[in-house]
């Protein structure tokens, strides 16, 4: 049965983390192996899946766990993968019933000592960013209320690593945008030495600027740079 | 860039200075930012740092000293590679860039550490540096702050006699990019660098009291040459 102190306790504590700066790796980890002290289940690991698609093992409660998890990935089945699939929790599955259903996984999770598994997505509206997994050295998998708890601190963990995400790419934006603001001031520079030096108005110079840019295959900014700073004198 | 913010920035500034002088942009950085402390270190384009403007505390000091001493740090990346560099955790940083650097820092109590470079265009002129006393990478206000300090902090120091007006430095000013055009000509006209054909832009509009707008505008339609 879960622990309601500790469940409560270590929701308040990721949702304090999330007020103010956090280090996601080490939330996740946190998160791992409390789920251990608060439900029953033997170990838990975390799945996540990049923007891109591709899955990585983010956090893992044991060794014996994270080597699973891997193998998960490599093989390519597994509750977490069935999880992450289908967007649903994947509860009380007894790995020994030899249904056939993950012939590979089963093998590797009864010999590392587990006997049931089961996985939670983490999930905002629509999208599976990754899965909690949650194995048992016992068969019979999670009670009810288990999977509960255990979807309740995944819904916490999405909220965490989607907030992440967006500050990085906030400071990826405006980053962006002060480099494209400079970028520009570095052109005009360089368009202002090409028309001195050859007697021409902006236009002629930005023209000549992007068609030896073009001729020697390099950059625009490139050339700027080059221009502005002396190191191309042919131009 | 907010606007705004980069108003609200340049008015403290001048609270802090009037004349605009650049003494004061470390500890307008610490402050707006909010971060432990900020250094400015000045670079040319050798690789060596040439000193620190200017730093808040003795950690700020001292991280400036070392990098001039050591040749590492975030703002000798930051001007080096021309972008925005995080340490968020000097004791178990992501890839060991500054192992000479790290120890003593820890020892005196900084624990993350961030640099931008100052640049206008292709003038380059060395970089900020923020610390932390505290593990954690800087919220997304902290880092469009930081920005814009640097983006400040570029100009004030270019411009040397604190005449933030004539350089352009309000915002939007940027926009204005006949200075910039001015700039590059008469760099070649007399044969100087950019932040000296800017510099002497700027001194010419001073001189005829008028705005470097104007000025710039007779450069490029050649209606005025320097010589």
């Amino acid at each position: 049965m879960t622990n309601q102190v500790l469940l409560v306790q270590t929701m308040v504590e990721l949702a304090d983390s999330l007020v103010d700066d956090f280090d996601v790796d080490e939330l996740l980890n946190l998160l791992a192996g409390r789920c251990v002290d608060i439900l029953d289940v033997t170990a838990a690991g975390l799945m996540l899946a990049s923007p891109g698609g591709e899955l990585r093992v983010v956090a893992s409660s044991t060794e014996a766990m994270r080597v699973l998890e891997l193998f998960e990935i490599q093989s390519e089945e597994g509750p977490c993968m069935d999880c992450l699939r289908s967007g649903r929790a994947v509860v009380s599955t007894d790995l020994d019933v030899g249904d056939g259903r993950w012939p590979l996984f089963s093998v590797r999770a009864l010999a590392a000592g587990f006997r049931s598994a089961d996985a939670v997505p983490l999930r905002l509206r629509g999208t599976v960013i990754g899965a909690l997994n949650l194995f048992r050295a016992e068969a019979g998998g999670l009670h009810a209320n288990d999977v509960t708890s255990a979807q309740a601190l995944a819904d916490i963990a999405t909220i965490a690593i989607l907030q992440h995400r967006v500050a990085r790419e906030a400071k990826l934006l405006n980053e962006q945008l002060d480099h494209a603001l400079n970028s520009r001031i570095l052109i005009e520079q360089a368009k202002g030495v090409l028309a001195e030096r050859g007697r021409l108005d902006m236009t002629q110079a930005f023209s000549k600027l992007r068609s030896y840019a073009r001729g020697h295959n390099l950059t625009l900014l490139g050339v700027a740079a080059d221009v502005v700073s002396g190191t191309i004198t042919d131009l | 860039m907010a606007e705004e913010r980069l108003l609200e920035i340049l008015t403290r500034l001048v609270e802090l200075d009037p004349d605009g002088g650049s003494e004061h942009l470390c500890q307008l950085s610490a402050e707006v930012a909010g971060v432990s402390g900020a250094g400015i270190m000045l670079m040319s384009d050798d690789p060596f740092p040439q000193g620190a403007l200017c730093s808040t505390d003795s950690v700020s000091a001292l991280i400036e000293e070392l990098q001039f001493t050591l040749g590492q740090g975030p703002c000798i990346d930051a001007f080096r590679d021309d972008q925005v560099v995080s340490e968020p955790d000097l004791a178990s940083p992501a890839s060991i860039r500054w192992p000479a650097l790290c120890p003593p820092l820890l020892a005196v109590g900084a624990r993350a550490l961030f640099g931008f470079p100052l640049r206008v265009g292709g003038i380059r002129m060395g970089a900020l540096n923020l610390y932390q006393d505290r593990a954690g990478d800087l919220s997304p206000d902290q880092h469009a702050d930081a920005l814009s300090l640097a983006y400040l902090s570029a100009r004030v120091v270019l411009s040397q006699a604190g005449d933030l007006d004539a350089v352009g430095t309000g915002p939007g000013a940027d926009f204005h990019l006949v200075v910039h055009q001015a700039a590059g000509m008469i760099s070649v006209q007399l044969g100087v660098s950019l932040a000296e054909a800017l510099v002497r832009l700027r001194a010419r509009a001073f001189a005829e009291d008028k705005n470097v707008d104007e000025v710039a505008d007779r450069v490029v339609d050649r209606r005025l040459r320097f010589t």
